[in-house]
């Protein structure tokens, strides 16, 4: 009797196919979104919610605060947001000029802020944001004191959670004409961008960089600094030292328009212990009132949200859940008044995916129009809908945040906190720091981890 | 889940009678707070009381009924998510004599806990409502009058409550942004009453004249002995 095939845990399909991938070409495989692997998440958290210990607001009735300051502290004109929830740092050129305008609109609608990319920043996503985060990267491509002076807030990008320690990334199909023009570089030619920032490299220099851009707008707006979150204690440490007014720690769960994939599977530390230890960090410092942390990785939900700010976040960003939100990986576009949603599945099934399993943002064939610089394929993204959905998605996620904010009681978001929370797995609790539910156990707690 | 009780005297020839006018409340609070009692004399200075079991034990020890005073204020507890103990009975006391009674529970105390142990201030139980009163004394040391104070502990502390707070010469509620927990006021001839029921209030001698009301949310009341 012939015996049944017997799969190799260590050589599973996926990996042989990756390996013959790998042998054809001689180089790594570059590709988009974020790590596609199962990692302790907030999903392996849940909230202890009122009963008769303590009592829930009503719903309808009692008022809940979602209000967020960023840079309080020293900022002349703090970033005031009517929610807690941001749109990360995303470039023109790895998005199309409509997806961002896209954002940029659905965000001004609900009272939040957009974030510019790697690239500059575009006079549209100036227009249709209210509230503009302008990030500074190594490549400084299409940075501008112009720019510098028009943003509500500067992000020095320091690393993301897709790739800490890795530089950006734009693929020669993307590098269109304008996109070209902006970052003073060769249409069609691939982008490497910097790993490193070409002024400044640790904290004591980062101090300096900080003082300038402070100078540079006046001290009007806050100074962010973003990282990927790998040595978050120190990091968020030395961040706070070198002056950072808001600190954003990327989890490894965090995306990309373009990266190795070896960086984006296996790179830095899930968002769940990454926000624990920044909000540990700057409570060490004791300057957790003044400072406020930003998380962002693998953000889906309210409950992620929730979940994010009990354990010590004063907001989230969120990137690849706002590009799902655009239409990312359905398969129709959104259509438009002269036109209905067309069905796209043949252009992901050409690209090697389906829709729900696209992760093709680099090839810059873009089914749907977002992460494009084509034209046509722009065109499939209707702004006016895209960002309609947007909206609503960011509203949805308010809602489903204090719904859980108000079961615990709570008459403003920020109210959360860690006793809110229980874990459902060993692992989660030891990384949040919070009890394995039905127990008092803190898997860790006192070993003096940091 | 507590009971409060109250009584400040205005009228120096009453005030031979406080105990044993605010026995009878303080008593009928028990079914509210049956774990624990304690209260808090306002006389020649501050006496504290507290003790394991019902209000009728420890105002039968102290021989409540026969002494008198200022103002006195008490609570009958029933544990919520910390300790029965004596510990953890009220009324707690922010610095030497500002004393605080709650009815209700703290939403986020362990994060003001947590601020306020960071600055150097220490506690005695793992009490919510001892946090609320260690914020108080803080804002007392600080330079702020009672009324502020006690006004500025929404900005900190969420959750439901009504709070009661006495110091020698004075006593001020304050109740949750929805008025969730219970009051009521009766403000008689000589005397100023408070009770988580009405009830408790209705054998006060004069309380048909009394003017009798239920403090609005958030809203800070005080009266001078
Ligand atoms: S649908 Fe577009 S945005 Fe989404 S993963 Fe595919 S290429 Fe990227």
């Amino acid at each position: 009797m012939p015996r049944t095939p017997r799969p190799s845990a260590t050589f599973p399909a996926a990996v042989i196919e990756q390996i013959h991938e790998l042998s054809d070409v001689g180089h790594y495989e570059i590709r988009g979104w974020g790590a596609k692997r199962a990692v302790p998440s907030f999903d392996d958290l849940t909230f202890l919610t009122s009963s008769l210990t303590r009592y829930p607001l009503e719903g309808y009735r009692e008022a809940i605060d979602t209000t967020t300051v960023l840079g309080a502290g020293r900022a002349e004109r703090p970033l005031v947001l009517d929610v807690p929830i941001t749109i990360a740092g995303m470039s023109f050129g790895s998005l199309s000029a409509a997806a961002k305008e896209a954002l940029g609109r659905a965000a001004s609608a609900v009272g939040t802020s957009t974030t510019t990319g790697d690239g500059g920043m575009t006079p549209e996503e100036r227009q249709a944001s209210a509230k503009l985060v302008y990030q500074c990267l190594p490549s400084r491509y299409g940075f501008t004191p112009a720019d510098l002076r028009v943003a509500d807030a500067v992000e020095v990008v320091v690393g993301q959670g897709a790739k800490p320690g890795g530089g950006g990334m734009l693929l020669g199909q993307k590098v269109g004409e304008r996109v070209a023009a902006m970052r003073t570089l060769p249409e069609g030619v691939d982008q490497r961008s910097a790993s490193r920032h070409p002024d400044w490299t640790g904290p004591d220099d980062l101090r300096i960089k900080i003082d300038e851009l402070r100078e540079a707008t006046d001290g009007q707006v806050p100074i962010f600094v973003k990282m990927g979150a790998t040595r978050v204690p120190y990091d968020v440490k030395l961040a706070v030292a070198a002056g950072a007014d808001v600190v954003v720690v990327d989890g490894m769960q965090g995306g990309t328009g373009a990266t190795q994939d070896v960086f984006i599977e296996h790179t830095g530390i899930p968002t769940l212990p990454a926000v624990r230890q920044a909000a540990e960090a700057l409570r060490d410092l004791d300057v957790h009132h003044d400072v406020q942390l930003i998380v962002s990785g693998g953000i889906r939900s309210g409950a992620d949200v929730a979940k994010a700010l009990a354990l010590g976040a004063d907001a989230v960003s969120i990137g690849v859940a706002a590009l799902v939100a655009l239409g990312c990986n359905r398969s129709t576009t959104t259509g438009d008044d002269r036109s209905p949603p067309e069905d796209v599945t043949d252009d992901y099934l050409a690209l090697g995916a389906t829709p729900g399993t696209c992760h093709h943002c680099h090839t810059g064939r873009c089914p749907v129009g977002i992460t494009t610089q084509d034209p046509e394929l722009e065109a499939r993204l209707d702004v006016e809908r895209a960002s309609r959905r947007v909206e609503n998605y960011l509203r949805s996620l308010t809602m489903e945040l204090t719904t859980l904010a108000r079961a615990c009681g709570k008459s403003d978001v920020h109210n959360l906190e860690p006793e809110d929370l229980v874990a459902l797995t060993v692992e989660a609790a030891a990384m949040a720091g919070v009890p394995l539910a039905g127990t008092s156990w803190v898997p860790g707690a006192g070993a003096g981890l940091p | 889940m507590c009971g409060i009780a109250g009584l400040l005297i205005t009228d120096p020839d009453q005030r031979p009678q406080l105990g044993a006018l605010l026995a009878p409340i303080f008593e009928a609070m028990t079914p509210r707070g049956p774990d624990s009692a304690g209260l808090a004399l306002y006389g020649d200075g501050v006496e504290v009381h507290k003790q394991v079991g019902p209000a009728t034990k420890l105002t039968a020890d102290m021989a409540l009924a026969d002494r008198g005073g200022t103002c006195g204020i008490a609570h009958t507890r029933m544990a919520t998510e910390s300790a029965v103990t004596t510990e953890g009975c009220h009324p707690f006391m922010a610095g030497d004599d500002v004393g605080l009674v709650h009815n209700g529970s703290f939403s986020n105390y362990a994060t003001v806990r947590r601020d306020l142990a960071a600055t150097g201030v220490s506690f005695d139980s793992d009490n919510d409502s001892e946090v609320c009163c260690r914020l108080l004394a803080e804002q007392l040391a600080a330079g702020a009058g009672l009324a502020e104070a006690l006004g500025s502990v929404p900005d900190r502390m969420d959750g439901f409550y009504t709070l009661l707070v006495a110091t020698p010469s004075e006593m001020a509620i304050l109740r949750d942004p929805a008025g969730c927990k219970p009051a009521v006021v009766a403000e008689g001839s000589g005397w100023v009453a408070v009770a988580s029921e009405y009830h408790a209030l209705s054998e006060l001698p004069g309380i048909d004249e009394a003017h009798v009301f239920e403090p609005a949310p958030l809203e800070v009341h005080t009266w001078r002995a």
